[in-house]
């Protein structure tokens, strides 16, 4: 499903984000990162939806590989990786319901049918009765979810999911760890950069380890500080 | 596809009710530059209609030998008149000629003086363009046929550098005007762009294509762009028929333009300068907001 080969990425100022990252994710695994802040996580998911272009090494999803796409085919990669964004990336001037909406009218989804799925969805993250709200008139907690309902709005294969609990309260985050863990169950690839250690530990799925832009372990059913 | 249109209508309205002021000061933006654009055309117009007039006036007078029969004189009149540029050749016989004189110089008592008509035959050459009247006045003339030939050499000569700078700095400035609007067009639909950097890059993050991104700010254009051109052709409209009548009663015998198909000509054609500009200067900045953002 992914598959990373001895990627490397060097900022303008010369400083190497990631190196000599090479990972494996088959489809239906559920695989969290962790690491410390500034490891190279966020710097690791954007590589895999174009929003960063490595400097040398490759990345293949579904055999496709991203060194040669077209600036055509990259909305095609886009809409089959549904992300939760670290920072949100919310539409500031639209409402609740357009922002969750707007995946779906990007896919030229019928009108009735982009309504019944942003409602579901919506339910599902306990956003329902703030539909109208604009995202500034919420919660932290809540654009997270607004978030991560449009990441999963349209069942993509592939769901990113960077710091998606970073903040929720922890009965929030254990909600939306279990929707996330359903997902996968659903044929879903999910990854998740993550700095909750109660929830790795509690929900054992493979774990990730990166330090200083390198993958330095890799365990099924691992735990968040697994040596 | 009919579906997408109505949202990415949906859409240019609420991006322009967003962008405010904005769009307001880009409206007057192009409303300005299309006035000074259309009242320029208006102007090359009316130059040009000048140089015309002016030289359909010209004509070349040729005077013909006294011995000539009837047949020589046709001959010669079908042969000049087959000649390029050669509108029109009227004959105006010696005796006509000599009645038309004494109409004009009623005053004078000529009769007493001159027994006898002292004028030839002659041929009135109009022609269709006025730069070639010295060549052909130095063709005829070698005519044997010919006795003089006439013109009023150093007006046409004016009348053709006059009606040459006219078209030549009219579509100059024409050119300059264009791409002057365009770019101010473009700087100010560029700022209602920027203030919306943000939105299209996490649009392209979600998956939104270049075109579905790209429509709803067209469409904007287009809006300004016709709502500008709009004001323009009103306030053109009503410059010029102000300005005509004022005109035409300081100096009458100047004619201005008044046919109503030129007139609406011009008045269609800034309007669709407005809708082509706001068009290529959303395209043009929207497309730089789209470079940034892969
Ligand atoms: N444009 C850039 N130029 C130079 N360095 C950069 C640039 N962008 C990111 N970095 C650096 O790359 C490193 C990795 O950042 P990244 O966001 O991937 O870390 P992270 O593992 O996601 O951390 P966190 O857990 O805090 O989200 C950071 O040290 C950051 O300073
Ligand atoms: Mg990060």
């Amino acid at each position: 499903m992914i598959r990373i080969k001895n990627l490397k990425k060097v900022h303008a100022n010369g400083f190497i984000a990631l190196d000599e990252i090479n990972l494996h994710v088959e489809k239906d695994e559920f695989v969290y990162l962790v690491g410390p802040s500034g490891a190279g996580k966020s710097t690791l998911l954007n590589m895999l939806f174009r929003a960063d272009i490595p400097t040398t090494g490759e990345i293949y999803i579904n055999n496709f590989s991203l060194n040669n796409i077209t600036i055509r085919q990259i909305p095609l990669l886009r809409r089959s990786i549904g992300v939760i964004f670290q920072d949100y990336k919310l539409l500031p001037r639209r409402t609740v319901y357009e922002n969750v909406a707007f995946a779906l009218r990007v896919l030229h989804v019928e009108r009735a049918h982009i309504k019944r799925q942003v409602t579901q969805v919506l339910e599902l993250v306990g956003l329902q009765q703030k539909m109208n709200h604009l995202p500034s008139q919420l919660s932290g907690g809540e654009q997270q979810r607004i978030c991560i309902a449009r990441a999963i709005v349209n069942n993509p294969p592939i769901l990113l999911a960077d710091e998606p609990t970073g903040s929720l309260d922890p009965d929030t985050s254990w909600e939306i760890m279990q929707l996330l863990s359903k997902i996968n169950s659903r044929q879903t690839t999910v990854i998740v950069a993550t700095h909750n250690k109660a929830i790795v530990d509690d929900i054992r799925k493979r774990v990730v380890g990166m330090e200083k832009g390198r993958i330095v372990r890799d365990r099924q059913l691992g735990m968040y500080d697994d040596v | 596809m009919f579906r997408d249109f109505l949202f990415f209508i949906s859409e240019a309205c609420i991006g322009m009710r967003r962008s405010g002021i904005m769009i307001f000061i880009s409206i007057a933006t192009i409303a300005v530059s299309l006035i000074v654009f259309g009242i320029f055309l208006l102007i090359t117009v009316n130059m040009n209609n000048l140089a015309d007039f002016i030289s359909s006036k010209l004509e070349l007078r040729v005077f013909l030998k006294h011995n000539l029969s009837t047949e020589e004189l046709q001959i010669l009149q079908r042969r000049i008149a087959t000649m390029t540029d050669v509108k029109q050749v009227v004959y105006i016989d010696h005796e006509t000629a000599w009645k038309q004189f004494q109409d004009n110089f009623k005053t004078m008592d000529l009769s007493d003086l001159l027994e006898q008509n002292p004028l030839p035959d002659s041929f009135r050459i109009y022609l269709e363009k006025n730069d070639q009247i010295p060549v052909l006045a130095r063709y005829l003339r070698s005519f044997p046929e010919v006795e003089e030939v006439s013109y009023q050499g150093a007006i046409a000569h004016r009348i053709e550098l006059f009606s040459k700078f006219t078209r030549v700095a009219g579509l100059t400035l024409v050119i300059l005007l264009t791409i002057a609007t365009l770019l101010i067009t473009v700087n100010t639909i560029r700022l209602t762009v920027i203030a919306r950097q943000n939105e299209i890059t996490i649009m392209h993050l979600v998956g939104a294509t270049h075109t579905f991104i790209q429509w709803p700010f067209i469409i904007e254009g287009l809006i300004i762009g016709i709502s500008g051109a709009s004001i323009a052709v009103i306030v053109i409209k009503f410059f010029y028929l102000f300005f005509s009548i004022r005109f035409q009663t300081a100096i009458p015998y100047v004619p201005l333009v008044f046919d109503s198909l030129t007139l609406n000509l011009i008045y269609g054609f800034v309007a669709l300068m407005g809708a082509c500009l706001g068009v290529l200067g959303a395209y043009i900045s929207v497309s730089k907001s789209l470079k940034a953002s892969i």
